[in-house]
């Protein structure tokens, strides 16, 4: 119930924030939303003497530059969930932002928290991979930029080294004609995942230009099934998302719990890739008739 | 059934106060913010009390080692079992065979379940208590354990306890099951399994204790049941006239708070350190060590005559009482009662038995047996039903249960039998079926259960409550009764009961509850008895004090016997004579100046009566509820999962005191059920709780669950006060079965394992027959 | 480990305290500023019991160390009321619709329902279930908590909310 004794710094930059990590080594932690690390504080899960409160670090902030949008870390999952450029930009990332947690776990969690902490179960990871995103960091070493697909380790493993901080997340702009889907199976709403998927579908007619599908709750990290699925160039139909759905299912290795066994999720893979790609297919159309 | 003195009308049209939904000043202070919970009390000097639990499930206790623990700065007192006066809990003998089993305050030498109380930490703050239990070091060597109720049953199964692994067997028995079931028509047998759940109120266990300036140690607490002062003062070797228990206004109870929850640790370490000490059980630790409901493994064969006659009801219930038997023998002696359902069968047998495992701890929780065996006699219904070819109306029409006929015990029901008007206002509530085929990729199904709970407690162990009323000079009145309020507005119903036979207006009724020291005791908030038995009490002190003062109020009035007085806002008057009244105010002054005080000690006595456990013949409890839940659902037909999008749950209560608080107590127990049926389960594998999260822990959300739509019925008048039947536990039996037969009906499988998780689900379709092709008499699920 | 200083505007107004990092702004609204309104529920922030306003917008209390909101408001329950102590209309819609049984969970549910309608006056009786969904209750069944927030929702819209007497 209780977290057990630490020193509370807080930062007004990330270079302030990079050098105290450094300085306080193993023991030393980041914190901004908190709403991961107070519950493993206060559980006893984990112990950190140091905490840098990056709350403050940098504004939360969305800004478009030509075909990429550049989100500061700390812009929280309710900003996501309204804010126009995303909307218009990627809204996947907003769609994935509103499943997480309740009300008010979403006005406080950060982007940069959450893909920093690296849930297997984790709805945002899998939509910045799904966007093909890339996440900025700050770190000893200096400034790194690591692509989405590579930032995800293992399980709660991010590629973040010692203290090195998430700063901002890139999302480019989806194409025009381009339509998303964040579907999940929950049993309860705001629980984590059991099966999510994340999915984006661009058409050029009848033909998929574009698909990408990539998986929370089935594997260490993220998993993108999107070369599985393998729809590009092929006629996009009800037939052809329930194929690229069952290969995806065939693709990963999803563990067991008390929630869901493994034959469980799998077999949700297959439903909930279909779903998500029919339903992404059928808002590109609708994107696509409201363009015209 | 108290019967009402001829000088009283209460007309039932002109009830004043029963029947209206007032509020009440507690409800109040609820939305205020301003109640205070146990955990909103703090006192100088205050320590923290903090638990040091097992982390293994069946173990030997080879060392227990405090030294680093105790050098933490602000740690006060470190206790293990020899600090412990007398290390055992007792559970009153319940008259029918004393359980032998203590269960330890402290574990000593042995655990036998995953999270039992080993150690007791007092620090000067609450996270030096929790550091200095983290730091408290145990050393353990495994024993061979026992998780599964049925494997417990073998002779060659590890023991929990030396005496073996049976906690009791009851048995109950009319005519002859084996022959009626040889020469039935049709014999429907299935096996139906549920799982452990925890009351998850939100309102964690918590309390603070401190010797008072007398030298009383007097513990302020979030309990269903004050006299537990006897239990603390067996255990500290103290007299009970020197242990005070205050109840307050639990944040939900459920019978979570019925057994001792901080009540035992508390006192101890209050009584170690001479000063005050506040404990709170964190969430996790509820859930992990907290008593939960017994799961229950019920073979039913219901043997049925061409006609839909119900012939035989053979039920084999084992239930999982866990480490020691804290109220198994009760529970699985409910469910037995209970067990054939509200049904008339001329031959019913039903063995009814707990056995010990290394799990944790089973006891009360609302419905307390009597609700897991609904999921059983129901389902086995709807199946009966279909092996017949009969509607599942109609099977239950004609086998409903009527006033005067016996229980399995011999015993007749006393009181009107409404069951069936529950069914049928049930499912017109629910309406014709929507025509077309429903959403694309899911099926609808309807279904329904009803259901027979006791209220009251057993009458062999001859109940009682008292109650001390008096009237203020001004004509206010005050109540003081040792109720707990659990939140389902018990203190509230009393202000209307009493201000209804004095004609006090009941915002000028103070009630004051739940002190050993300071109100007569009225037994606990339990086995839905609040309303029979305090009610009762309220309502017979009630009218004692009026017979006291009619006296006087005649002389006054120069009224002659056989003329009526009338109480009622505020003043007794004369029937008929608007012109003639005295105010109530008069009244006492008038009483007290004759000498006769406006007040009195009153105590309701409930029936009693005698039960042979070897016959198993004999009275059991003094009345029963009924009703009946009617469920629709869609099932998706890829995910397996369910999801209710009707609910109607109507049930009999005889005399709604407080309509809009009655329909609230059935919309949150029908919600309770629910996520019994569907979501809810604390896992464990060998006896190792999986996760104590609560985010783990489903119980429905707003958005789990649809609007209940709750039907009350005043047909039957039960034995409370005014012909009222209790409402606590009622609800939270139907759902189970409800969904259960929904699902049967939506997708033609039938679930018998509780959970009904969507991945259950969606193995039973996988195994299910094609449509199409001769299904088997009864399918059920292969869950595993 | 020495305390810190803490200062917050509660409910309007301005306290100072002194806490250690690890104290949860929940622990320390009860136990060192008296806001005893604020309940613990499950400190994972999966229940809604501990639900608080931050400057405006509701947190739960239990997963955020107080150090954190330095200088932040902080409104509880209890800011709901006005002068007087004179009930919030949606407080009074709660004791009309019996919406409170045990009541625990009734500070973070009215804080959390004050906001959603605040923020989307014209939520249907589905959004309201919907926003309520993080907000746990184990007695009601949440049918006469609904009744009573869309009581309210439609009389703030027809323009004639009423405050009533304590």
């Amino acid at each position: 119930m209780y977290a057990g004794p630490f020193e509370y710094l807080r930062v007004s930059s990330w270079d302030e924030a990079v050098g105290l990590l450094l300085e306080g080594g193993d023991d030393a932690r980041a914190i901004a939303g908190g709403q991961s690390l107070v519950p493993m504080m206060t559980l006893r899960l984990a112990t950190p003497r140091l905490l840098v409160d990056i709350g403050s670090a940098d504004e939360p902030r969305i800004a478009r530059k030509d075909d990429t949008l550049t989100i500061s870390a700390l812009t929280r999952h309710t900003d996501l969930e309204r804010a126009p450029e995303i909307a218009a930009a990627c809204p996947l990332l907003a769609e994935a932002a509103s499943l997480v947690g309740n009300v008010r776990v979403r006005h406080r969690g950060t982007i940069g928290g959450t893909l920093a902490h690296a849930d297997p179960s984790a709805e945002l990871p899998a939509a910045v991979v799904a966007l093909e995103g890339a996440v900025r960091t700050l770190g000893p070493g200096g400034e790194r930029r690591i692509s989405s697909r590579d930032f995800f380790k293992g399980y709660f493993t991010s590629a973040l080294e010692p203290a090195e901080v998430v700063t901002a997340v890139e999302v480019p702009v989806v194409e025009p004609g381009t339509g998303s889907a964040f579907l999940e199976l929950v049993r309860r709403a705001g629980d984590f995942a059991i099966v999510g998927v994340a999915a984006l579908v661009k058409l050029d007619g009848p033909t998929c230009a574009r698909a990408r599908v990539v998986l929370c709750g089935v594997g260490d990290g993220p998993v993108d099934v999107s070369d599985v699925v393998a729809l590009a160039g092929e006629p996009f139909d009800e037939r052809a998302a329930v194929e690229a759905a069952r290969r995806s299912a065939a693709a990963v290795e999803p563990s067991g719990s008390p929630h869901a066994s493994a034959g469980y999720r799998r077999e949700m893979v297959a439903v909930f890739v279909r779903r998500a790609l029919l339903l992404a297919a059928q808002r590109a159309r609708a994107a696509d008739g409201e363009r015209r | 059934m108290t019967t009402l003195p001829p000088d009283v009308r209460l007309p039932a049209e002109a009830n004043r106060v029963v029947g209206r939904s007032l509020s009440h000043r507690d409800f109040l202070e609820k939305v205020k913010g301003s109640l205070a919970y146990a955990d909103d009390w703090w006192m100088p000097g205050m320590l923290y009390g903090r638990i040091v639990r097992a982390q293994v499930p069946s173990a030997r206790i080879t060392s227990i080692d405090v030294a680093e623990a105790s050098a933490l700065p602000g740690v006060r007192a470190i206790l293990t079992a020899k600090d412990v006066p007398q290390n055992q809990i007792r559970e009153e003998p319940s008259g029918l065979g004393i359980d032998p089993v203590p269960m330890p305050v402290l574990a000593a030498d042995r655990v036998r379940y995953h999270g039992e109380p080993i150690a007791l930490v007092a620090a000067d703050r609450p996270e030096i208590a929790e550091e200095a239990a983290e730091r408290i070091i145990v050393e353990y060597e495994d024993l061979p354990g026992v998780f599964d109720a049925e494997r417990a049953l073998d002779e060659q199964a590890p023991k929990v306890h030396d005496l073996g692994n049976r906690v009791v067997e009851w048995r109950f028995e009319r005519g002859d099951v084996e022959e009626a079931l040889r020469t039935a028509f049709v014999v429907v047998e299935d096996v139906y399994r549920t799982q452990h759940v925890d009351h998850a109120y939100l309102e964690p266990e918590a309390g603070v204790g401190w010797i008072d300036e007398r030298g009383v140690l007097t513990l302020r607490v979030s309990t269903q049941v004050i006299e537990h002062v006897r239990d603390i003062a067996e255990i500290l070797r103290v007299p009970q006239s020197r242990v005070r228990i205050i109840g307050t206004y639990m944040g939900g109870g459920f019978g979570g708070k019925e057994d001792m929850t901080v009540e035992a640790h508390l006192a101890l370490l209050v009584w170690k350190t001479k000063r005050p000490v506040k404990m709170v059980w964190s969430r996790q630790e509820s859930l992990l060590a907290r008593s939960k409901r017994h799961p229950f493994v019920m073979r039913y064969r219901t043997g049925a005559a061409a006609d839909g006659e119900l012939v035989a009801q053979d039920v084999r219930i084992l239930g999982d009482a866990g480490a020691y038997p804290m109220l198994s023998s009760r529970v699985l002696f409910a469910g037995g009662v209970v067990a054939c359902g509200p049904y008339r069968i001329a031959n019913e047998r039903v063995e009814s038995i707990a056995v010990f495992t290394n799990n944790v701890p089973t006891s009360a929780f609302r419905g307390f047996g009597a609700m897991q065996v609904t999921f059983g006699y129901e389902s086995q219904m709807d199946q009966v039903a279909e092996a017949l070819g009969l509607s599942r109306e109609e099977i239950r029409e004609r086998n409903f249960v009527r006033q005067g006929d016996p229980l399995p015990t011999d015993e007749p029901l006393s009181t009107y039998v409404a069951v069936g008007e529950t069914m049928r206002a049930a499912l017109d509530a629910l309406g014709p079926r929507a025509k077309g085929a429903g959403p694309v990729g899911r099926r609808v199904g309807r279904g329904f259960g009803c259901n027979i709970q006791p209220y009251g407690r057993s009458v062999f162990f001859a109940d009682r409550a008292s109650c001390w009323m008096g009237f203020e000079r001004d004509g206010s009145l005050i109540v003081r009764i040792g109720v707990t309020d659990l939140g389902g507005g018990q203190a509230a119903s009393l202000a209307q009961i009493a201000g209804e036979v004095l004609g006090v207006d009941p915002a000028r009724v103070s009630v004051y509850i739940a002190d050993t020291a300071l109100t007569p005791l009225a037994g606990g908030t339990f086995a839905t008895r609040q309303l029979y038995m305090s009610g009762n009490a309220v309502l017979q002190t009630a009218q004692e004090l009026r017979d006291r003062l009619v006296p006087i109020a005649r002389d006054l009035l120069d009224v002659a016997d056989g003329h009526e007085l009338v109480f009622g806002d505020e003043r007794v008057g004369v029937q008929g004579d608007d012109a003639r009244f005295l105010t109530l105010s008069e009244l006492v002054r008038a009483a007290e100046n004759s000498g006769v005080m406006p007040t009195h000690l009153g105590t309701f006595h409930a029936e009693t009566g005698e039960f042979d456990p070897r016959t198993g013949k004999g009275r059991t409890f003094p009345d029963y509820t009924y009703g009946t839940h009617a469920a629709e659902v869609e099932v998706d037909l890829e995910t397996g999962v369910v999801e209710v999008t009707r609910y109607i749950a109507c049930h009999d209560v005889g005399r709604a005191i407080n309509p809009s608080r009655v329909e609230g107590q059935i919309q949150g127990g029908a919600v309770q059920g629910i996520g019994y049926a569907l979501t809810e389960q604390i896992a464990s594998e060998e006896g190792l709780v999986g996760s104590s999260l609560f985010a783990d822990y489903l119980i429905p959300a707003s958005t789990s669950v649809p609007d209940v739509r709750p039907i009350v019925l005043e047909i039957g008048p039960g034995k409370g006060p005014f012909g009222a039947r209790g409402i606590g536990e009622p609800p939270i039996g139907p759902p189970a079965a409800a969904i259960a037969n929904a699902i049967a009906d939506a997708v033609g499988v039938r679930i018998t394992e509780l959970p009904i998780t969507p991945e259950h689900v969606l193995r039973a379709l996988q195994a299910s027959s094609p449509v199409g092709e001769e299904a088997p008499r009864h399918k059920h699920a292969a869950t595993s | 480990m020495s305390k810190q200083p803490l200062t917050l505007t509660l409910n309007g107004e301005p306290v100072e305290t002194w806490v250690w990092p690890h104290q949860t702004l929940l622990e320390v609204l009860r136990d060192e500023l008296g806001a005893s309104e604020v309940k613990y529920g499950c400190g994972e922030g999966a229940c809604g019991t501990c639900t608080v306003l931050l400057d405006g917008e509701s947190v739960n209390a239990c997963t955020v160390f107080a150090v954190q909101v330095f200088g932040r408001e902080i409104s509880t329950v209890k800011g709901l009321m006005g002068e007087d102590e004179v009930l919030h209309p949606l407080q009074r819609h709660f004791i009309e619709n019996d919406a409170s049984q045990c009541g625990f969970c009734t500070a973070g549910m009215l804080l959390t329902a004050v906001e959603l309608v605040r923020d989307r006056p014209a939520a249907s009786r589905e959004e309201i279930r919907r926003g309520l969904s993080g907000n746990l209750c184990r007695c009601t069944g949440y049918t006469k908590i609904l009744d009573a927030v869309e009581a309210y929702a439609s009389e703030l819209r027809a323009g004639e909310p009423r405050r009533n007497e304590p």
